[in-house]
């Protein structure tokens, strides 16, 4: 009895040694394993030394300077999704944006690094990374979030602490129509994405018969009643709108229903993880003959490899894959040396990622001072300005160029479909 | 009903009780059939092509409700207390489908070392998945009751729910750390591929049963009534009846308590194994997380059909995947609101019935 009993507690521990071992392994690939301990000082001690070297534009400044002492790192925050069914974006979006961090080297001296942490997505997670970031006194600028719901929830606690952000993929429209003075992004906007997917449907693939499905989120949402808005002014009918409930692996029910209505086809406002249950449900609930198109969240790898033959015939909207440049080229072998795949296939976000992370280093350079007393000063006040007034920034993907309220791309959705397993240019 | 509550309680919320209980269910009662009407009747939403397909959902659903539902039932029949845990064990058995299935397909075999193993042999891959897969969770399950459980049957009965809902959350978070928080989708063998399934003809419309909907419906029903007959006709069974009855007494009687209530915790968590794999083989995606829905579900339908209760949790597992899935689409309510209906009936019926729809099987003991 005793030693079945030691049995027991030991295999308990040998359980929570491997649980242990394993923690850094499953962190590394967001590189924030190795990420060096950061003496971030607070505005208090900031104050107290500021006296001897802080540059004037420090006093001046609406939100003050973050302030780093020698061998202090730079912080550039990510909020992205690295756990559940969407974790494909989370992981492809900041391995780009370590890329930049390499990249993009030091300023006179001081190191720059990556911060990922997990908002899982949801607005939840996206206002709990917020209070993280904001609570650093080191983290300057965040390159995100990833997804609008995240993003409008983490808003309003930037402003307050004065950090600035470049998103790389939250398309929300009301994420810039709102009047943030922090939030920029580098991804086109929902309502630039909806309508030319409708007119897609309509003109190119000529369907009159639409169901709508969306999984509930901002961004689905918001998606689904652009397109379904510019379907119905075409001449087309919506036969059906539905919500999904989001993190769920049988849509059987709700798939039927909207067979009942006969659509030509199905537009999904949402995600991978449920894109791909509902691409496979629908062969088996009397939607075989509908297409499925998604849109820029239901692209990538994993969409393939969770519908098989299923997928076959699907569509999705996503940002344009940037030209060839040498730049591009440089990026991608690095990419695929450190992480071993193709940039571009884990989700179509890869060189935003990068564009992101290495704009908003680029917009810290052009701010920063080296006080007298040789600490790094970045006013943040003055970074919010220089993102926002960001001028033909030469990216991966593109030349960036912000508006008045922080939209900086402004090129169309392109459309990609899957053929025999991959993902190809639409015709 | 009255008689359970303190006597002052009882006394003064006696006649609010008396007409409130009866108003709310006629005011659901009314609803319920006016959207009925609206549904079936005067709109005709849905054609019959579409019902069928909404029951079938939702019989497969709730057999593997049921499974899980019956070792909540059997624990709490000789515990008296919920095993939150339960929905883990059954996550742990989904991993195992997927690690199983995993290794299988890259393992080759034929003349030219092309072909899977998976699909080579499918019907002893699937026995693999599914001993396997019993076996680990009844493992988990078994551990579990030595760890978190036994060293607090004397403490009063909260401490063990607390110390469940740890495991549970120690289970998970093991789960995320050793397998990683990504989807991992389970690589069926070809014959029992995801979408393929029996096709029947209904208002020209075709109607998919799906091969691993039919398998996980009859495997269900096959180890539910293996159970029940366990549990009813052997020896081990009267042992176990007996300690759920009265502990001292069965003791006294040389049953060894503790070794029955070990099996008990074996069963469960082979059932829930089971129901995992099915899950694999059905819902193709396994994360740790993936037990925690279900397990609550099945938690609310071991209490619909009266928790302790055998037949009961077989039959409330069965009744509230069906209303999930018919639910929303007879009611003409959305589809994201089932949930809703199923918790909401979960309310009436409790209302009503308050040990579930057959009862609760009460020990003396316990009353």
């Amino acid at each position: 009895m005793k030693a079945a009993r030691i049995f027991v507690v030991l295999m308990f521990m040998f359980m929570m040694m491997t649980a242990c071992n394993a923690a850094p392994a499953a962190a590394e690939p967001n590189g924030t394993g190795s990420v060096p301990e950061v003496s971030g000082s607070d505005s208090a001690a900031a104050s107290s030394d500021a006296a001897a070297g802080s540059p004037e534009i420090c006093s001046t400044d609406a939100f003050g300077c973050a302030v780093f002492k020698p061998g202090d790192v730079v912080k550039i925050g990510m909020g992205a999704p690295m756990t559940g069914g969407d974790a494909s974006y989370g992981f492809d979006i900041s391995q780009g944006g370590t890329i930049a961090v390499q990249d993009s080297g030091e300023f006179e001296g001081f190191k720059f690094v990556l911060v990922v942490e997990d908002d899982g997505g949801n607005a939840e997670g996206g206002a709990a990374v917020a209070n993280k970031f904001a609570s650093d006194p080191a983290l300057v600028a965040v390159a995100g979030h990833i997804y609008s719901g995240a993003t409008s929830a983490a808003i309003p606690i930037y402003e307050k602490a004065g950090i600035v952000m470049l998103s790389p993929s939250a398309s929300l429209p009301s994420l810039t129509t709102l009047g943030s003075a922090v939030f920029n992004r580098i991804v086109f906007t929902d309502a630039r994405q909806g309508p030319p997917a409708a007119e897609y449907l309509f003109n190119k693939l000529n369907v009159r018969r639409l169901a709508v499905l969306h999984d509930g989120s901002d961004y689905g949402k918001g998606l689904a009643e652009t397109v379904a808005a510019k379907f119905t002014e075409l001449g087309g009918e919506v036969v059906i709108t539905e919500a999904i409930t989001k993190g769920e692996t049988d849509y059987t029910p709700v798939l039927s229903a909207v067979a009942s209505k006969n659509p030509e086809a199905v537009y999904f406002g949402g995600y991978t993880a449920e894109g791909a249950v509902i691409v496979n449900q629908m062969k088996q609930t009397g939607l075989e003959n509908a297409i499925f198109f998604g849109d820029d969240g239901t692209y990538g790898a994993d969409f393939l490899s969770r519908t098989g033959a299923n997928g076959e015939g699907a569509f999705a909207t996503i940002a344009p894959i940037p030209a060839d440049s040498p730049e591009k080229a440089a990026f991608d072998a690095a990419y695929l040396e450190q992480f071993g795949k193709e940039p571009g296939t884990l989700s179509p976000y890869t060189w935003n990622g990068y564009d992101a992370v290495s704009g908003l280093i680029f917009a810290i350079k052009s701010v920063a001072v080296v006080g007298k007393d040789g600490n790094l000063y970045v006013p943040r006040g003055a970074l919010i300005n220089a993102v926002r007034n960001l001028t033909d920034f030469h990216g991966i993907s593109g030349t960036y160029t912000c508006d008045a309220v922080g939209e900086c791309n402004t090129l169309p959705p392109t459309f990609v479909m899957v053929k025999d397993g991959a993902w190809v240019p639409a015709p | 009903m009255n008689e359970t509550l303190p006597i002052s309680i009882a006394r003064k919320g006696a006649n609010v009780l008396k007409y409130l209980r009866p108003v709310l269910g006629a005011v659901i009662l009314i609803f319920i059939i006016y959207r009925l009407i609206q549904t079936l009747l005067i709109q005709e939403t849905y054609g019959p092509e579409t019902w069928t397909r909404l029951v079938i959902a939702g019989m497969i659903i709730g057999s593997v409700y049921a499974l899980i539902a019956i070792g909540y039932t059997l624990v709490y029949g000789i515990l008296f207390m919920i095993n939150f845990a339960h929905g883990e064990v059954m996550m742990l058995g989904a991993y195992t489908c997927f690690f199983v299935f995993e290794a299988l397909k890259n393992i080759k075999v034929g003349a030219d070392h092309s072909l899977a193993f998976s699909n080579a042999y499918p019907v002893i891959s699937i026995i693999i998945a599914f001993i396997l897969g019993m076996s680990v969770s009844a493992l988990t399950g078994f551990l579990l009751e030595k760890v978190a459980y036994r060293p607090l049957r004397q403490a009063p009965r909260l401490v063990p729910l607390i110390s469940a809902i740890g495991a549970s959350i120690f289970l998970q978070n093991a789960a995320q750390l050793l397998f990683s928080p990504q989807l991992r989708d389970v690589a069926n063998p070809q014959i029992l591929a995801r979408g393929s399934g029996w096709k029947i003809l209904i208002n020209n419309s075709s109607v998919t049963i799906p091969y691993t909907g039919v398998f996980t419906f009859l495997l269900s029903l096959i180890l539910l009534v293996s159970l029940y007959f366990i549990v009813q006709k052997t020896k081990f069974g009267r042992a176990m009846r007996a300690v759920a009855l009265d502990k001292k007494t069965a003791s006294l009687m040389g049953i060894d308590v503790d070794k029955t209530i070990s099996l008990t915790f074996l069963i469960s968590g082979a059932l829930a194994g089971a129901a995992g794999v099915m899950w694999g083989l059905h819902n193709s995606m396994v994360y740790y997380f993936t037990g925690f829905i279900p397990g609550i579900k099945a938690f609310t339908a071991a209490v619909l059909g009266g928790i302790g209760n055998l037949p009961g949790a077989m039959l409330g597992g069965l009744f509230l995947g069906i209303i999930e899935s018919v639910g929303p689409a007879a009611l003409g309510i959305d589809f994201q609101l089932k949930d809703v209906i199923a918790f909401l009936l979960l309310i009436v019926v409790l209302t009503f019935r308050p040990s579930g729809l057959l009862g609760e099987v009460l020990a003396e003991e316990k009353i």
